[in-house]
């Protein structure tokens, strides 16, 4: 290499790194007209017909609106897209009538036909979240702001799934007619949008980012960012030092719990209240589990306090009763109490020492750490414990293959709404989705059933009565309470956040101290 | 030359159809249900059958094996589960990004690699340091490497960019490649040059480093060895400079371990291109791999793992030729 060469290589250099300067120069945090939020992975699709995961909740709870929605910080269900709604006295028939004045993306005014042709797009399209319009029998529009839905019987959860992060959103239909192509407009809703939220979706670059810009003829208050720049940075340990170098504004998922204490001043921590449970499910399909007795000595080896303390951090809190808290009232405490004397006896008493623990992956470690003390407190007990990472898709292929399953898995769920249904359906009933070892019980399943259409003031009882039968079994241990962990730059105010929408916050009432 | 191509061309097709076979084995005996995954968990177990029936996955496995084999033979990688486009299209939308990645890394991993061999052949204290060095450098895994880099040149330093492609206020020029560097040279527009190059760097430098270390090994004891040979000690009785030497005679006549050693390096340098990205939220093909294993997403594990195969062999096809247009001996293999 010649001299010359060698300057030149050096020249080159110099101007990288100074243009490189330059442009994060531009486009650092700290301006109150950009957000940039991270995300760990992309979303499926932007679609909320189809869309039916967590990472990406907020592109769609920022962009659509439904009838109804749930209150800050809270299970009170109150109007969105509809002003107000009544239920006939026979549970069947629910009349909303629509906010004045909205208009989609597009210009377009929103019309009960709207409403309607969303309700039907979402049946036709018969994607994840069309069980919620199950029951629906008929649709009518009376008037212009009047949508009414008649079920086939009561579905008590209606409301809920109305006001559910995944419950029907209502998308411009005009767009939707012109991009329908032979899927209803999936293809176009890949990567396109129409709501009457108040952000638009205006570029979505799979892999690197989604823009979203405020929407300026947003019929409520308007969002205080111009634009919210969501960032696909798939390494919780890079999204972190963005943060503290301010290159991000917030991380509202996955933050490693052991790394709360240890943030620099320029951050703060909220914890918010969710619905989010951690779950111990017990393979009892097969030895050492299929023996109650086993499963009661199991019981005795798990310390709830420790898990949450020395996994959590301040995360989390001990659960009371089958269904989270804020589901159901009246739930009693769970019979989990420490005693190793049991624990050994029951470990004696197995066929079988060798077990397999496994636990969903999470970014933030946290059930990787609940395994292990897990694991610790078994193998006092007497176990061989073999820790095993998994993925939420093998999970749901256990139940076909039952022998060849884990003995034990760890995961964390949360209900779809905040009604017990929403809940029990999937983790107890039979068949449900989240039922991954197959626990059935006649008496849930009827208990449940019932529950469905029944009367208000026994709704409760038939779902007290189904969660202590699964306590009873244990069948599934309730470890924790996990909470809404959001690490924030600290001049960023305005943070509102839902139980029932885990991992999100609205991005509208955000704004950075004194804009 | 015809007949070593010829050669050459047919163990590539055997070697991706052994890959292929491996792929559908693999997604064959993980107890996952991906019907499940796309219909959620209150789907009923009828609704669940039907999506499974939809994909094809309720059919006896040599049946479903044929038409995989038939679908991918012509091309049809078929839909992704995740993101519902074609795995083609998404392939398509996240290769540039690797393809310049992997790029800027060979082309590094062949600068570094020669210039630390040069040094090594230069002899002297300073190279025996340096021998010690590359043999400790070769064994830090790429994600260590990846992560000090921001942390020093990121985070401490605040010179260069620890995440994205380009900085996250620009728009991208609208093709004609998808490589940003020359898009963005065509479309006249430094900002995204310049911001494309810093974001480059780190990764392209973690992802080479390893390589480089290895070419400038095998680089270097093959030099020499070279150096000791007649020719060259005619070169230097005959009044040659030392580095006209090397530069002529020396790396040429050593370059054939090196490009093979090259070539090798490059499945590594793939294979870590899927932890490179992830780190620094590069979007390509490593990074979709990653999403599509968390999802169960097959089509979209088996259309990357065909094309990282694929670009594997073509590689080492590619090096096999270089090989033989560099030393005849070898075209008769």
């Amino acid at each position: 290499m010649t001299r010359r060469t060698l300057s030149a290589v050096l020249l080159a250099l110099a101007i990288t790194v100074a243009g490189c300067g330059s442009t994060e120069k531009a486009s650092s945090t700290g301006s109150s007209d950009v957000l940039r939020i991270p995300y760990l992975a992309d979303m499926s699709v932007p679609d909320p017909d189809v869309f039916y995961d967590i990472e990406g909740d907020s592109v769609i709870l920022n962009q659509y609106e439904g009838l109804l929605r749930y209150a800050p910080s809270s299970t009170r269900i109150v109007g969105s897209l509809a002003k107000s709604w009544t239920v006939s006295p026979d549970r069947l028939t629910y009349r909303f009538t629509l906010q004045p004045d909205v208009t989609f993306h597009s210009g377009a005014p929103l019309t009960s036909q709207a409403v309607k042709d969303a309700f039907q797009r979402r049946l036709d399209v018969n994607q994840a979240p069309s069980y919620m319009l199950a029951g629906v029998k008929s649709m009518s529009t009376p008037d212009d702001l009047t949508f009414v839905v008649k079920l086939k019987s009561p579905v008590n959860p209606f409301e809920a799934y109305m006001a559910s992060s995944w419950g029907p959103k209502v998308i411009g239909p005009a767009a939707i007619k012109a991009n329908a192509g032979k899927d209803f407009g999936q293809t176009w809703l890949r990567n396109h949008g129409d709501g009457t939220g108040p952000y638009k979706l205006t570029q979505f670059d799979r892999g690197r980012q989604y823009t979203l810009t405020r929407n300026d003829q947003y019929w409520s208050t308007k969002a205080n960012f111009k634009t919210v720049l969501i960032k696909i940075t798939p390494d919780i340990g890079t999204q972190r030092l963005e943060l503290q170098n301010g290159g991000l504004d917030a991380i509202v998922k996955s933050f490693p719990a052991s790394e709360l204490a240890s943030l620099p001043d320029s951050l703060v921590v909220q914890r918010k209240d969710a619905n989010l449970r951690l779950l111990l499910y017990v393979n009892t399909n097969k030895a050492p589990f299929d023996d109650p007795a086993v499963r009661a000595g199991l019981r005795s080896t798990i310390d709830v306090e420790q898990l949450v303390e020395q996994a959590y951090a301040g995360t989390a809190t001990k659960s009371v009763g089958a269904y989270p808290e804020a589901l159901l009232a009246g739930q009693p405490d769970l019979p989990y109490a420490v005693d190793p004397a049991k624990a050994k006896a029951a470990g004696d008493k197995a066929k079988t020492k060798k077990i397999t623990l496994a636990y969903t992956a999470d970014e933030s470690g946290v059930q990787r750490r609940v395994g292990e003390l897990l694991q610790a407190k078994l193998k006092e007990a007497g176990f061989d414990v073999t820790l095993r990472e998994v993925q939420l898709p093998d999970t749901y292929g256990y139940i076909k293959r039952l022998e060849q399953a884990p003995d034990l898995l760890l995961q964390t769920n949360t209900p779809d709404a905040a009604h017990p249904d929403t809940w029990a359906r999937i983790v107890f009933y039979s068949t449900g989705g989240l039922n991954f070892f197959g626990f059935a019980d006649k008496g849930v399943d009827t208990a449940l059933d019932d529950a469905l259409d029944a009367p208000e003031a026994e709704v409760n009882k038939l779902h007290l009565e189904a969660g202590q039968r699964v306590i009873d079994s244990d069948s599934i241990f309730f470890l924790g309470n996990v909470k809404d962990v959001f690490v924030l730059q600290k001049d960023l105010e305005g943070v509102e956040s839902v139980p029932t929408y885990p991992w999100t916050i609205s991005y509208a009432p955000l704004k950075r101290g004194g804009s | 030359m015809a007949t070593l191509i010829g050669k050459r061309l047919v163990a590539l097709f055997a070697v991706l159809c052994g890959l292929a076979v491996i792929v559908f084995v693999l997604q064959a005996v993980i107890p996952s249900d991906p019907a499940r995954a796309m219909v959620g968990a209150n789907a009923s177990p009828e609704v669940v059958a039907a999506k499974a029936h939809e994909l094809g996955y309720d059919k006896p496995l040599p049946e479903r094996f044929a038409d995989y084999l038939g679908r991918t033979v012509s091309g049809d990688l078929q839909s992704s589960l995740r993101t519902r486009n074609d795995v083609a299209d998404d392939l398509r939308t996240f290769a540039p990004a690797t393809l310049e990645l992997a790029l800027a890394a060979s082309l590094l991993a062949g600068l570094i690699g020669v210039g630390l061999a040069l040094a090594l052949a230069a002899g002297g204290r300073a190279a025996r340091v340096l021998r010690v060095v590359l043999v400790a450098g070769a064994s830090v895994p790429g994600f260590l490497v990846g992560l000090l880099a921001i942390l020093v040149f990121y985070s401490g330093l605040g010179l260069l960019p620890a995440s994205g492609r380009v900085a996250d206020t620009y728009v991208l020029p609208d093709g004609p490649t998808g490589l940003l560097l020359f898009d963005a040279l065509v479309a006249g527009d430094p900002g995204v040059f310049f911001s494309a190059l810093s974001h480059l760097v780190l990764p392209a430098f973690t992802l080479a480093l390893v390589p480089a270390l290895a070419i400038a090994r095998t680089l270097a004891t093959t030099l020499e060895q070279v150096m000791r040979e007649d020719y060259v000690r005619t070169a230097r009785a005959k009044g040659m400079r030392e580095r006209a030497i090397i530069l002529r005679h020396g790396l040429r006549n050593a370059a054939g371990p090196a490009l093979t050693m090259g070539g090798l390096q490059f499945g590594l340098l793939l294979a870590g291109i899927v932890v490179v990205e992830q780190i620094f939220s590069w979007p390509g093909l490593g990074l979709y791999l990653n999403q599509s294993i968390a999802f169960s997403d097959f089509p979209a594990i088996t259309g990357t793992t065909l094309m990282l195969g694929t670009a594997y062999v073509v590689v080492n096809f590619l090096v096999d030729v270089a090989q033989a247009a560099a030393d005849p001996r070898i075209r008769t293999v």
